[in-house]
């Protein structure tokens, strides 16, 4: 009961704290990738938390870190112990309710949201190869059509299209960084970044967190793919140049962010970079994502462990006590 | 199993550049393929594409008459559509480089990247490697 408590208080506080702590002081911008692991290892953290207090309320004592069947056995005796007392019963239903609803949303998000980009993508993929032509050493299909416009269409078979209007605007060298944006979009798998940001954000549209997070990875896929395409040496003016020929647009745009767009603050990044987040200011944000990873998984199997020291469970005792030593001293 | 794609592809050019409604023997002559596929592999493909919603089929006697669906401009503008239109919702179904931007602000923008630009090649340019 009280770990979950306590593991529910965590999720709660991190929710509240993690986004602004991530958000703080614009680094995230001098270490857009570290910047995307650490929002993932806060949403992760916060859904890891939820499940193992549901976890934590059904089967109190469980040693999740034995082996299969000493679990097995606790769950059982626990079991037993929880029934046979007013109020364990009704913890526990709790907790299975809690785990099941919590896991099954997020199962059926996850599986709509790829399931949705699958589809269209292969739908869309489909059109393109027909509509297309593939230049060859471009390494990209062009469309012809006045509008100029670059994408990827990621997943296993990707895509980067560009339109033979921005080929006219674009020089040479602009279209080699454009490629490479997109490519580090395809090959390092942003889109699956993006899939769990929006899988969490649309299954609890409600916790401010997954929307933060969602809009967050978004925009630092974007800085990221930005800084591969420059590499060590390239020429960041040049790439500044081809976001603003390609995002002139044709017609007003509606909504505007306060404090101007994403579009803009990425060419104002390239204009006037910042120094990359230094060793120590690195270190510590990523043992906070590591320790943000751990310490749900460390609460929820503690009082297990120290269960598991006792001689609560006389059957489960030799094997308990083999594993035990090493740590009790 | 064969590739079709490719096939399919090169058959809608040849549907979309002839433009009448057209029999399978009139593609696979205009077909510049080596080597040169057989009829029914010809046949099969576009049978393939009416049943995608690609081509239109009807009967004149005992011949059956393809047409293109829609014409090339029309995907071409579906697919930029789509393109345009994900940017907005952020999904994770295509990634577009750069979404719109607000005249004022790209203007506003632009003469900060002359001006960056000309820094950077004035005080130092023989200093510079």
């Amino acid at each position: 009961m009280t770990t979950a408590v306590v593991l529910l208080s965590y999720a709660a506080m991190v929710a509240l704290v993690g986004p602004w702590m991530l958000l703080a002081g614009g680094w995230s911008d001098r270490a857009p990738r570290l910047a995307i692991v650490a929002w993932q290892c806060l949403t992760v953290s916060v859904v890891a938390a939820v499940a193992l207090a549901g976890v934590a309320l059904l089967i109190p004592t469980a040693s999740v870190s034995g082996g299969l069947a000493e679990l097995l056995r606790a769950c059982a005796m626990a079991l037993s112990a929880q029934y046979s007392s007013p109020g364990g019963a009704a913890a526990a239903a709790t907790g299975a309710i809690l785990m099941t609803t919590f896991l099954g949303r997020l199962a059926w998000c996850l599986t709509v949201v790829l399931a949705d980009a699958r589809r269209r993508r292969s739908r869309h993929r489909t059109a393109l190869d027909l509509v297309g032509t593939t230049v060859p050493g471009l390494g990209a299909v062009v469309l012809s059509a006045d509008r100029p416009a670059v994408y990827c269409l990621p997943g296993r078979h990707r895509r980067i299209v560009v339109t033979s209007g921005a080929l006219q605007l674009l020089t040479e060298e602009q279209l080699t960084l454009v490629l490479r944006h997109e490519q580090a979009h395809a090959r390092q798998r942003h889109d699956l970044v993006l899939a769990w940001s929006q899988t969490t954000a649309k299954a609890f549209p409600r916790v401010p967190l997954f929307a933060t997070a969602r809009a967050e990875s978004a925009r630092l896929v974007e800085l990221l793919a930005d800084d591969v395409a420059i590499g060590q040496d390239g020429n960041r003016l040049a790439l500044a140049d081809a976001l603003l020929t390609l995002s002139s647009a044709s017609a007003p745009v509606a909504a505007l962010a306060a404090g101007g767009s994403t579009a803009g603050a990425r060419v104002r990044r390239l204009i006037n970079p910042r120094r990359p987040l230094g060793r120590v200011g690195a270190a510590l944000v990523a043992s906070a994502a590591i320790g943000m990873l751990l310490l749900p998984v460390a609460v929820a199997v503690g009082p297990a462990a120290s269960a598991t020291r006792m001689d609560y469970c006389p059957t489960a005792a030799p094997a308990a006590a083999a594993s035990v030593p090493s740590s009790a001293d | 199993m064969p590739r079709f794609g490719d096939l399919e592809a090169a058959i809608m050019d040849q549907v979309w550049a002839l433009g009448d409604p057209v029999r399978v023997r009139d593609v696979l002559e205009e077909l510049q393929r080596s080597p040169v596929p057989a009829y029914t592999t010809v046949q099969t493909v576009m049978d393939i594409l009416f049943r995608k919603g690609w081509l239109t089929r009807r009967k004149r006697g005992r011949v059956n008459l393809y047409a293109a669906a829609a014409s090339r401009e029309d995907y071409v503008a579906q697919l930029m559509g789509e393109a345009l239109a994900e940017a907005k919702d952020r999904s994770a179904v295509l990634v577009r480089l750069v979404e719109e931007m607000d005249p004022a602000e790209s203007a506003e923008l632009r003469t900060l990247l002359e001006a960056a630009r000309s820094d950077r090649s004035d005080p130092d340019s023989e200093g510079a490697q």
